[in-house]
C-alpha cells in the first residue's frame, strides 16, 4: 500500500539576514559600512512525516531545530526548498498566544482561536469543550486580568488543546497549573500526541519524552540532518556524541 | 503577491476586526467615562484650539470650531496611525513569534481602532453642522473619497514604518519630529492657503498629503465646494502605488522580523 505523508520537506534552506538593529547616530557617522551578513541556520534539509507518525527533533542549541519547527508552522518562510502539507491544518503549540488581559475568558478564546487559523463557527463549536475542560465555568466572561496565573494558564493551554489540527508542532512538550492540572495536562497532551489520525513533530531537549513518545527521531547538527531512524538508535548515538563533546 | 495578499485578507480579515474590537474595549475597560472618551478627547482638543486661536490670537475663519473640529479629527487618524505602526511589530511580540499572519493584518487593526474613533468624531462634526447652521450640500459625499485616499496614504506609509521600525531603533523619536513639522504644515487651526504666502500655500497644499486632503475635505464639508478632483485622484493612485510596495516590502522581509524584535 502507498505511504502517505503528511509533511514532505525538500531542500529547505532558512537563513537570517543579519539585519542589525540601527540607530541614526551609527548610520550617518559610521565611516565603513557593513554589509547585512548572512547566517544559515537550516542548511538544504530534506525529509519526509507520515500521516499519524510522531517525529522527534534532537540537536543541541543553535542546530536549527526550532528554525525548522517555525518553518514548518510558516512563521519563517523558507529562503528556498519546499515543505508540502498535503492540506493539512498545522498549528505550533503555544498557550495563551494572542491574550488581551481585558477582555473576558471567552472573547479571548474567540481571539486566540482566530490566530491559530480557526474560523468564527469552529470555536464556538468547541468553546464550551474548552471552558469544561479548564474548569472556568463560573469566571469564563470576567476579564483575564482577574485571573490567577494558574486560571490563565489552564485557559491558555484548554484552547491550544481543544483546537486540534491535523499536524501539531509542539516546541517542549507543555504541562502546566497546578499539581493536579499538570498531570491533566500532560495526560491530555499524550493523549494528542497518541492520536493516531494526527501527526506529531516534537523538539525536545529531554531525551525521556522522546523515547517514551516518538515512533521516528530526527537529529540536527548545524543545520543539517546527522541521522534519522527509530528513537533507539538515534537517541543512543545522540547520547553518546554529547558525551563525547 | 496578488493571490497571496487576496488569500491572506481572506484568512485573516475576521481577526482583524475582532482585534480592532478587542483594542476599543481594552482601553475604555477601566476608565469611569468608558466610550465617552471618545467623543470628549477630540472634543476637548477643540475647545482649547478655538479658545487659544479664535480668542486668544483672534482667528477670523469663518465656522472656525468646526474648522479646527475637522482638522483635529482629520489629524488624529493620520498622526496616530504613522506613530503606531512604528512599533507596532515590537509590541505583539507575543503573537509574531508564535504563529504566522501577514504583519500588516496588525496595522490594519489598528488603523480599525483609529477609523472608529475618526467616525465617532464624524458624528459631532454633522451635529456642529447643525448646530451652527452651515448649509449641507450633497458635496459633502466627496467626502468619502477623501477618506478612502487618506487611508490608502496612510496604510501605505505605515507599512513602510512597521517594516523599518522593526530595525531602526530611533524611527519613533524621528517620527515624532517629522510628524510635528507636518502638523503645522498641515493647517490643523489655520488656513494654509491664507496664511503662507503664494507660491508656497499652493506648494505646501499639494505636496504635503495631509493639508491636501484636509483642505478638500474642508471645502467639501463645511463650505460645499467640489474638491480638486485631478489632485484627489493622483494622491488616490499614489495611495495605492505606496500600499501595494509597501506590502511586497512586508512580505518579502518579515520573515526576518521576529529574530529582531
Amino acid at each position: 500500500m502507498e505511504e502517505k505523508y503528511a509533511i514532505e520537506v525538500k531542500d529547505l534552506v532558512i537563513s537570517y539576514r543579519n539585519l542589525k538593529k540601527l540607530n541614526l547616530k551609527e548610520t550617518f557617522f559610521k565611516w565603513k559600512r557593513t554589509k547585512a551578513e548572512t547566517f544559515v541556520a537550516v542548511k538544504g534539509i530534506s525529509f519526509r512525516v507520515r500521516e499519524g507518525e510522531i517525529l522527534g527533533i534532537i540537536g543541541k542549541n543553535g542546530s536549527g531545530k526550532s528554525t525548522t519547527l517555525n518553518a514548518l508552522a510558516g512563521i519563517f518562510s523558507p529562503d528556498s526548498g519546499t515543505i508540502d502539507l498535503h492540506g493539512h491544518s498545522i498549528s505550533l503549540l503555544s498557550i495563551g498566544v494572542g491574550f488581551q488581559k481585558e477582555m473576558t475568558g471567552r472573547e479571548n478564546i474567540m481571539l486566540s482561536g482566530m490566530l491559530l487559523g480557526f474560523s468564527e463557527n469552529e470555536i464556538k463549536e468547541k468553546e464550551q469543550k474548552i471552558i469544561d475542560f479548564a474548569g472556568l465555568e463560573n469566571f469564563i466572561d470576567m476579564p483575564v486580568r482577574t485571573y490567577s496565573s494558574g486560571m490563565y494558564s489552564k485557559l491558555a493551554f484548554s484552547i491550544t488543546a481543544i483546537l486540534e489540527t491535523d499536524i501539531m508542532l509542539i516546541d517542549e512538550v507543555l504541562s502546566v497549573g497546578d499539581q493536579r492540572f499538570k498531570k491533566k495536562s500532560f495526560r491530555k497532551m499524550k493523549k494528542l500526541i497518541s492520536d493516531e489520525s494526527r501527526t506529531v513533530v516534537i523538539v525536545s531537549h529531554n531525551l525521556n519524552t522522546l523515547r517514551e513518545l516518538c515512533n521516528t527521531v530526527l537529529w540536527m547538527d548545524d543545520g543539517e540532518i546527522k541521522m534519522k531512524g527509530d528513537p533507539e538508535t538515534v537517541l543512543d548515538a545522540y547520547e553518546a556524541y554529547m558525551e563525547e563533546e | 503577491m496578488y493571490r497571496k495578499f487576496r488569500n491572506d485578507i481572506k484568512k485573516y480579515w475576521k481577526y482583524a476586526v475582532y482585534s480592532a474590537r478587542a483594542q476599543l474595549k481594552s482601553e475604555i475597560a477601566n476608565s469611569y467615562l468608558s466610550w465617552l472618551w471618545w467623543i470628549l478627547d477630540p472634543f476637548c482638543f477643540m475647545l482649547i484650539y478655538v479658545f487659544i486661536f479664535g480668542v486668544v490670537f483672534n482667528s477670523r475663519a469663518p465656522h472656525f470650531p468646526v474648522f479646527v473640529f475637522t482638522g483635529n479629527t482629520m489629524w488624529n487618524f493620520f498622526n496616530k496611525n504613522l506613530i503606531q505602526s512604528v512599533t507596532i511589530v515590537k509590541k505583539n511580540r507575543a503573537i509574531v513569534s508564535k504563529v504566522y499572519l501577514p504583519k500588516y493584518i496588525l496595522l490594519m487593526s489598528r488603523m480599525g481602532v483609529n477609523a472608529f474613533k475618526m467616525a465617532v468624531a464624524s458624528t459631532i462634526i454633522v451635529g456642529m453642522l447643525i448646530f451652527y447652521r452651515i448649509p449641507i450640500t450633497a458635496n459633502i459625499w466627496f467626502a468619502i473619497p477623501i477618506l478612502i485616499t487618506l487611508t490608502l496614504v496612510v496604510f501605505g506609509i505605515g507599512c513602510f514604518l512597521l517594516h523599518y521600525g522593526v530595525f531602526v531603533e530611533d524611527l519613533s523619536n524621528v517620527m515624532t519630529l517629522v510628524l510635528r513639522l507636518v502638523f503645522y504644515m498641515t493647517g490643523i487651526f489655520w488656513d494654509i492657503m491664507d496664511k503662507l504666502d503664494p507660491p508656497y500655500n499652493a506648494i505646501v497644499c499639494r505636496v504635503n498629503p495631509a493639508a491636501f486632503l484636509l483642505h478638500n475635505l474642508r471645502e467639501c464639508v463645511i463650505y460645499g465646494r467640489t474638491p480638486d478632483w485631478k489632485l484627489l485622484i493622483v494622491w488616490f493612485f499614489i495611495g495605492l502605488g505606496i500600499s501595494i510596495l509597501g506590502i511586497r516590502k512586508i512580505y518579502k522581509n518579515e520573515n526576518s522580523y521576529v529574530k529582531s524584535i
